[in-house]
């Protein structure tokens, strides 16, 4: 097992000395202004049986959770999905996927199954568009499900993989809870899981804790205290500050380094707010608003050319309709300030209720128009919409159900000419997040930030309305009367038509006249 | 009035009313992002354009027509300069609407010709039904579809009383091959077309056996056989071309569809009950039964042989009421058939009758629309009662209306025994 525990403060933030105190078995932080991130890697052995069990029928396997609550994200962990848990999953053999995934997301994740739909990868998860990246071909199956909170995963592993001696304790799990994202990333090469949590602000607004070295040879605990900063190429980040592994190094090492960074955050002055317009009846519309002051070209490489962008990850019950945002007429797009429907994946049927939809969701990747700067006018905000739709769903007692409509991610994405070009290494890099695999491999994301206390819109669905065994319109009665009225209404038609057969016959009425006038003729 | 002396300008009228329509829809497409075109017309146009390109017009999702649409809007693929491009994109629109004016015209013939009109109440009747009805034109140069139906019904109507036995089978087979429900017409013109239609002595005192054989009459061979292979070849053709999605958007999809969403048929909410697993009785898998029975068996057997388009209009009207889906383009179905039942109708020999009904209908319609409007963009769920009962009440008009349809046909008499003697 191994851990890596690294502290960012920004530029701002107070450091003394003493706040960091090496000993010979441990780190000791006092009152410590920074960002955190604790990575821990685990060899399969040590993992939950079920986990272990769906890593080893996993070619890759990059499960990204992100709070629902607001963080400010800071260099180096400046790239942001939108909250929940997002899957990317690749099986050893395409078609083969784990049928076990499902489950462990259920039992270690605590995902619950209430409207939530997971029987196996192949059916229920979505297959995005497949891009090479550096690492070869993007997951090729996807899913996304709401979770508040990782409580699960946390019991979970303080039974298993943290119940011994090791370097992570359930106090440093519990800390997870806490976290502003929580990856865990394994692949066939590595043959190991990697987890790693990352808390932009201390919980108590400050760090106070030991982090103790290895008790075993085999694992290795290491430290760092960095503080970053922009580097002198546009797209890179330079870090300086002091590393030691723990029980191993008898003092801390001043460091200096600098590596190209794929996320950058934007100025804090950069957010957005999603809303929908009320009412948002069947058809609800997401707005997306940006100050029109924090919308200049981010400060990327000259031989780059950038895109406004959101990233939607919508429940089954909410979709976008294809053909609609896929328009290329320009008085459309203009209307709702879009530039077009870059990528899209899932369940797209336009017609289909949702209980007939088997797979999670849909993603969509959209390119926004952006403002005219120098333009008179200036209101203060730019708004994007995007139209949506909901599908029907099961009638409830109440008349109504909800959704929960996560919010997307919106950034800049700067692609460069050359298209091949790999990127540098990074060791905070952060990949698989759905959208990044859509652009070019040296494609840098400029993120802003969202601004609300929940970054989850619940919308309201009417539906039928339905009480058990109860009430004039129970589902018995609204049965029988559209039986009964039905019925009455074809058996007066059929009555009137026996009335006209009474008294004309089935025959021609003109048939007797004309043969009275053959009679006459005869 | 002096405007309906003259079958020109009545169609010139009809003609620039729909040249206005579609040079109108082209500005507003072109100046607002609400667009004046339909969006089936973009589903026909994708299709055409992946027809263009040698694929299959099944690649647009929703596409659910005959490959034959895609073909004849092949011109809205072509790439043309500015100007022009407005003309190609419209194409499919002028085609509509040319259908239209040409349904009008077949209409007006056969008023005249075998309903004994004169030219000028023909005329009065068909502008007021279909040629300067504004949601026919409408509907035809926002591209939809539908208006095609009416040509090829008109055209079914026109062969049939003109004794154009083969003409009629083609017709017919075509009218069902594009869209399915037209195979109702081939029954009430079955029964109608009995050996005194083509001149026959009626023979009333022969054996029930002669009586059976006297059925299979050459007209009744001919119309059903060239129907079959007019049919069988369009499909055979569109199979061999386009294979299993072809059969399976153009017809399989529209018998076991069942349209969640909600619409004017008075099954739509214990539809949506029943697909969502609340209903204990499935009473909707039996929905066919009176659908079919009135339109397939009783209407036509009873009032085919004493007015053919009265019996087509009757049969129309009963099916879309009854129908498990229902929405406002299937109110087009029955406009072009109007024009040959209202002259003689109860509705307009009473007026006080007529304007109650076309009132209430109107009525049903707006109840059920708001309760719609209520449900769709104000997301308050309307479902029950408001949905449910606007929709049985919106059934209960067109029963009523449908029982006086009936009842005028069974009184009514085709004219064209006179016209033969």
């Amino acid at each position: 097992m191994k851990r890596r525990i690294t502290y960012i403060q920004r530029p701002e933030a107070p450091f003394a000395p003493e706040q960091v105190t090496l000993l010979s078995k441990s780190v000791q932080i006092e009152g410590l202004d920074a960002a955190r991130e604790d990575r821990i890697t685990f060899d399969l052995d040590d993992l939950p049986e079920e986990l272990r069990a769906v890593c080893r029928q996993s070619q890759e396997l990059h499960i990204r959770w992100a709070t629902e609550r607001p963080f400010d994200a800071i260099a180096p962990f400046a790239s942001r999905v939108s909250p929940g848990l997002h899957v990317h999953y690749t099986p050893v053999t395409a078609g083969q996927s784990s049928d076990a995934l499902c489950s462990v997301l259920r039992t270690a994740f605590g995902v619950v199954e209430d409207d939530v739909i997971c029987t196996s990868p192949e059916d229920s998860f979505i297959a995005p568009p497949l891009r090479a990246t550096e690492s070869g071909i993007a997951a090729s199956l996807q899913y996304h499900t709401q979770l508040p909170s990782l409580t699960s995963l946390v019991d979970s592993l303080v039974k298993t993989a943290c119940a011994g001696d090791g370097p992570c304790t359930a106090h440093d799990l519990t800390l997870l809870l806490k976290a502003d994202n929580v990856d865990l990333d394994f692949d066939i090469t590595s043959n190991t899981l990697t987890m790693s949590g990352v808390w932009n602000n201390a919980p108590e607004s400050v760090w106070s804790e030991t982090i103790k070295g290895p008790v075993s040879k085999a694992d290795k605990v290491e430290f760092g205290l960095l503080g970053a900063e922009k580097g002198i190429d546009a797209d890179e980040i330079k870090v300086g500050g002091l590393l030691a592994v723990v029980g191993e190094d008898k003092k801390l090492k001043p460091t200096m380094f600098s590596f190209p960074s794929r996320h950058h955050a934007l100025p804090q002055s950069a957010g957005y707010m999603v809303s929908f317009a009320e009412p948002t009846g069947l058809h609800p519309t997401m707005s997306i608003s940006i100050p029109r002051s924090s919308l200049g070209l981010p400060p990327a490489p000259d031989d780059t050319t950038c895109g406004l962008y959101t990233y939607l990850t919508l429940p089954s019950s909410v979709f976008a309709d294809q053909y609609q945002i896929g328009s290329t007429d320009s008085l459309f797009l203009r209307s709702h300030n879009l530039a077009g429907l870059r990528a899209h994946a899932g369940e797209t049927d336009l017609e289909a209720p949702d209980w007939v939809v088997k797979r999670w969701g849909s993603t969509w990747l959209i390119e926004l128009a952006t403002p005219d700067l120098d333009s008179a006018v200036q209101s203060a905000n730019w708004t994007a919409t995007i139209p949506l739709h909901l599908r029907y769903l099961n009638p409830s007692e109440s008349g109504y159900r909800s959704a929960d409509v996560p919010w997307p991610v919106v950034f800049w994405a700067c692609s460069a000419e050359d298209e091949e070009a790999g990127m540098g290494i990074n060791p905070f890099d952060r990949k698989h997040l759905g959208y990044d695999s859509l652009f070019a491999p040296r494609t840098l994301f400029y993120q802003f930030h969202p601004r609300s206390d929940r970054l989850v819109e619940e919308i309201d669905f009417p539906v039928l309305h339905l009480k058990d065994g109860e009430g004039l319109f129970k589902s018995r009665n609204i049965e029988l009367a559209t039986c009964a009225v039905i019925s009455l209404g074809f058996l007066w038609i059929l009555w009137r038509l026996v009335q006209v057969t009474w008294s004309s016959g089935l025959g021609s009425n003109g048939k007797t006249e004309r043969s009275h006038k053959h009679d006459k003729k005869e | 009035m002096a405007l309906f002396d003259s079958a020109p300008r009545v169609f010139f009228a009809a003609a620039a009313l729909r040249l206005v329509l579609l040079v109108y829809g082209g500005w507003q497409d072109a100046h607002s992002a609400v667009k004046y075109t339909d969006i089936d017309y973009m589903v026909f146009t994708d299709a055409a354009r992946y027809v263009s390109k040698g694929e299959t017009p099944y690649a647009r999702d929703t596409y659910r027509y005959t490959p034959l649409l895609a073909w004849m809007l092949l011109p809205t693929a072509w790439e043309a300069p500015a100007p022009w491009s407005s003309v190609t994109f419209a194409f499919g629109k002028i085609l509509f609407a040319l259908a239209d004016v040409l349904a009008g015209w077949l209409a007006v013939q056969l008023l005249t010709r075998f309903y004994r009109l004169s030219p000028e109440r023909a005329l009065r009747y068909v502008a007021a039904a279909w040629l300067w009805n504004p949601m026919v034109a409408n509907i035809s140069t926002r591209g939809s579809s539908e208006g095609l139906l009416g040509v090829l019904v008109a055209a079914l109507l026109w062969a049939t009383l003109t004794r154009k036995a083969v003409l009629a089978g083609l017709i017919l087979g075509l009218a069902v091959h594009f869209k399915i429900y037209p195979f109702i017409y081939g029954i009430s013109i079955l029964w109608w077309w009995d050996a005194e239609r083509d001149g026959a002595v009626s023979a009333r005192d022969i054996s029930w056996i002669f009586q059976a054989l006297r059925f299979i009459t050459p007209s009744r061979v001919k119309l059903t056989l060239s129907a079959l292979i007019s049919f069988a070849v369009l499909n055979l053709v569109m199979y061999n071309q386009y294979g299993m999605p072809f059969l399976h958007h153009t017809f399989f999809h529209h018998l076991t569809r069942i349209d969640h969403r909600h619409n004017f048929s008075p099954y739509a909410i214990l539809l949506y009950l029943s697909a969502a697993g609340n209903t204990e009785s499935h009473f909707e898998a039996l929905a066919f039964l009176p659908q079919l029975l009135l339109v397939v068996v009783a209407i036509p057997l009873v009032l085919a042989k004493k007015s053919l388009a009265t019996t087509m209009l009757a049969q129309t009207f009963a099916f879309v009421t009854f129908n498990k889906v229902c929405t406002s383009q299937y109110f087009l179905w029955y406009l072009i058939l109007l024009p040959f039942y209202l002259p003689s109708s109860e509705f307009i020999r009473k007026p006080a009758l007529g304007i109650s009904a076309a009132l209430l209908w109107v009525i049903a319609q707006a109840l059920w629309l708001q309760q719609a409007y209520n449900l769709e963009f104000l997301g308050l769920s309307t479902f029950v009662p408001g949905l449910f009962l606007a929709s049985l009440f919106f059934f209960a008009v067109n029963v009523w209306i449908l029982s006086i349809i009936v009842c005028d046909g069974g009184q009514s008499m085709d004219l064209d025994f006179q016209d033969k003697e």
